[in-house]
């Protein structure tokens, strides 16, 4: 294909992606209000647009005509910078995402994989922007100027940091079963029978998919571990002093990395675009992707709506001293079954195509 | 990226000929960025500046490592150094609260002279660059995958094997030591007086009446210390009432 | 013209040189430590820019041991000079020139 051709389909490919991401995230603000609102016994927003479908374009709106506080003493350039820091980081992520297999465009006729772009470190990329995107928080913390925003942001990069590790450790179970780092190969390696008993989740990694999505919980600063942002400890956190846009931005990019964490649960656990015909229907595997990514939302919300949270020792405490000895454990359980072959005999049976150690 | 070109073209197509362009740009970018912020980050006087400048050195740096075909290191540069160092030295900033540095008032005049010495050992070093430049040998192959991780895996676990070990032995001495270092309390209280030989009591341990009195009392039995309290006839509790 | 390997040398010679400018002129401890970290990174890029251009891996393993030991250098590093500024309260270079407090 020639070079210009390639570049303009990669541009369309991320003009795609983020529009199919930001609708998804502002959908996802709106869900999490009315599903809290179910738990809780009550309605949520429901006036904008029939059953609140266009409360986000309302919230839009409040936020774009809101008037735009800057404390005084603050540094400025880092208060300018800090937003931008965490929603670029937040939305970084979404070029190596496999959102369905290969399809074959009828107007061009070309057939393109539904990815934006793959490389043999895709993991490790994800892995790096979300450690950029810790700087966004501790900047805000500190250059507004406040105590609370100080501490708040303080608490919440140690925790991100800290569950990283764990994250990082729980992620390499997937890795030594399917012997590469790029995304679309692993979802490609999950093709079992019907499509759905590849799934690494099923065989592969129950152990690791806990450990992932625990630190995946944490990394997001969500309930039970939300206390760096919850109002009733510190105020807001490390974004009291933002208002209008830049608060926007920050919750745009909460909602972001959340999303970005379940597209990389779905597309390693759960078997990405994977499901029953895909092969014979390729814009199938679409739906699959976005509605196994809707259903880690959805359980992103329950347990907001149903755990308490944790106190921050507390928090910390388990995540160095419980869940990083868990992952080493499932490093070490991985690759002696994987090194016995008694992970070969398993997925012959459940596998039709098999990984480099599957 | 120029080592991976393709050589079978004998005569310059056009294409290659805007690959080595978009190359060359694409190397003055990612240069311009690192000199650019690694400037920023020395003529910085607030510390947290220098730090946010040195991140981008470090993104700039990950950048040309992927034209260099090198993209591991380049994820592992963003995850080590970009976001685990640099947060680092970013907390401490933050928690030690440092402050502007003043311009050193004292030695102003020698600025220049430090100028032209950093010119002059640039200049050094150019000039053995320049004279010196020997080209590499033509590659035998026009794709390599000197960068993928599966070859660092394969040098690092095969010829590598002895300094990755050590290195892991180090990395334990590093959590070791950062742990010793971050200890504040030692193993006895702050208001223990050690006297060799003798008990070590301090006055405000026994006596709760004396707030903050940590003289220490020098006994060999519990008779004397009743009489230096002063606290004679005081029921004895023995092991049987608790 | 593709990019020559004595491009990226004089790169790294010219981060390099930063570096040392900054180490000799800077009077915070942290900023000393971080143009000591730009140095390092200077001999990274000769490194990598050595190993694409020889088509060796040698050259990346080591950057990938620099690394490592960079990182332990940085918690142990910075270890040290939060238990400086708790004794003597600045954390000044010039003020730590003798070994008494």
């Amino acid at each position: 294909m020639d070079d210009l051709t390639q570049v303009g389909f990669k541009l369309a490919g991320i003009l795609v992606a983020f529009t199919v991401v930001m609708t998804m995230v502002a959908y996802t603000v709106l869900a999490e209000r009315r599903v809290l609102g179910f738990i809780q016994g009550r309605l949520g927003p429901n006036r904008v647009g029939p059953g609140g479908f266009l409360q986000p374009l309302a919230d839009l709106l409040k936020f774009i005509f809101k008037e735009d506080i800057v404390p005084d003493k603050s540094t400025r350039f880092v208060y300018f910078l800090a937003p931008v820091i965490a929603t670029t980081a937040a939305l970084m992520t979404i070029v190596v995402y496999p959102f369905g297999p290969e399809i074959h465009l009828p107007i061009i006729n070309k057939t393109i994989p539904l990815v934006v772009t793959r490389f043999d470190v895709a993991l490790l990329y994800v892995l790096g922007v979300t450690s950029v995107g810790v700087y966004g928080i501790a900047l805000a913390g500190w250059s507004s100027n406040n105590k609370y925003s100080l501490m708040g942001g303080l608490r919440s990069s140690a925790q991100m940091i800290s569950y990283e590790l764990a994250l990082g450790l729980g992620l390499i179970g997937v890795i030594l079963q399917s012997g590469t780092l790029d995304l679309y190969s692993i979802v490609e390696q999950q093709a079992g029978h019907l499509g759905v008993t590849g799934w690494n989740l099923i065989w592969a990694q129950p152990l690791g998919f806990l450990i992932y999505l625990i630190a995946a919980i944490a990394e997001t600063n969500r309930v039970p571990f939300d206390l760096p942002e919850a109002e009733t400890e510190l105020v807001a956190g490390f974004h009291t002093e933002y208002s209008a846009m830049k608060f926007a931005l920050f919750f745009l990019a909460e909602y972001a990395n959340m999303f970005t964490v379940s597209m990389l649960a779905t597309t390693l656990f759960l078997g990405g675009w994977n499901g029953p015909f895909v092969h014979q229907l390729p814009w199938l595997g679409v739906f699959y992707f976005l509605g196994k990514v809707i259903l880690f939302l959805f359980l992103y919300i329950w347990l907001r709506g149903t755990l308490p949270r944790f106190r921050f020792d507390q928090l910390m405490n388990f995540g160095w001293k419980f869940l990083v000895p868990l992952a080493i454990i499932n490093i070490f359980l991985t690759a002696t079954l994987q090194w016995s072959g008694a992970l070969d005999y398993v997925s012959k049976f459940l596998k039709t195509s098999v990984g480099w150690g599957g | 990226m120029g080592a991976l070109l393709e050589t079978k073209f004998t005569t310059e197509t056009r294409r290659t000929q805007r690959h080595k362009t978009v190359l060359a740009l694409l190397f003055i970018l990612f240069a311009g960025m690192a000199i650019g912020c690694a400037i920023s980050m020395v003529a910085q006087r607030n510390p947290l500046y220098g730090a946010i400048s040195l991140i981008g050195v470090f993104i700039s740096l990950a950048c040309l490592y992927v034209t260099l075909a090198a993209p591991f290191i380049a994820a592992v540069q963003v995850i080590v150094y970009a976001g685990a160092i640099m947060v680092l030295v970013v907390f401490v900033i933050m928690l030690l609260n440092v402050e502007e540095e003043e311009w050193p008032t004292r030695m102003r005049s020698l600025v220049p002279i430090a100028v032209l010495l950093a010119a002059v050992l640039f200049a050094e070093a150019a000039f053995i660059i320049y004279f010196v430049q020997a080209s590499p040998a033509t590659p035998t192959r026009n794709i390599s995958d000197v960068g993928l991780t599966s070859s660092i895996g394969a040098g690092l676990f095969t010829t590598y094997l002895l300094p990755f070990e050590i290195t892991s032995i180090l990395l334990l001495m590093a959590v070791v030591g950062a742990m010793t270092l971050a200890r504040t309390g030692g193993l006895l209280p702050p208001r223990a007086v050690v006297v060799p030989g003798h008990q070590v009591l301090a006055k405000d341990v026994l006596d709760p009446r004396a707030v903050n009195d940590s003289e220490p009392i020098h006994a060999r039995s519990t008779a004397e210390v009743e009489k230096i309290l002063g606290i004679e006839g005081a029921p004895h509790v023995t092991d049987e009432d608790l | 013209m593709t990019p020559q390997l004595s491009w990226y040398l004089a790169l790294s010679a010219v981060l390099f040189t930063i570096g040392v400018v900054g180490v000799l002129s800077k009077r915070n401890v942290i900023s000393m430590f971080m143009c000591i970290e730009l140095m390092l990174n200077a001999v990274n890029l000769t490194f990598v820019a050595f190993s694409s251009f020889f088509r060796d891996v040698s050259g990346q393993l080591f950057v990938f041991i620099v690394m490592t030991v960079a990182a332990a250098e940085a918690a142990v590093g910075l270890g040290i000079i939060i238990a400086i500024f708790r004794n003597r309260e600045s954390l000044d270079v010039d003020d730590a020139s003798t070994l008494r407090l």
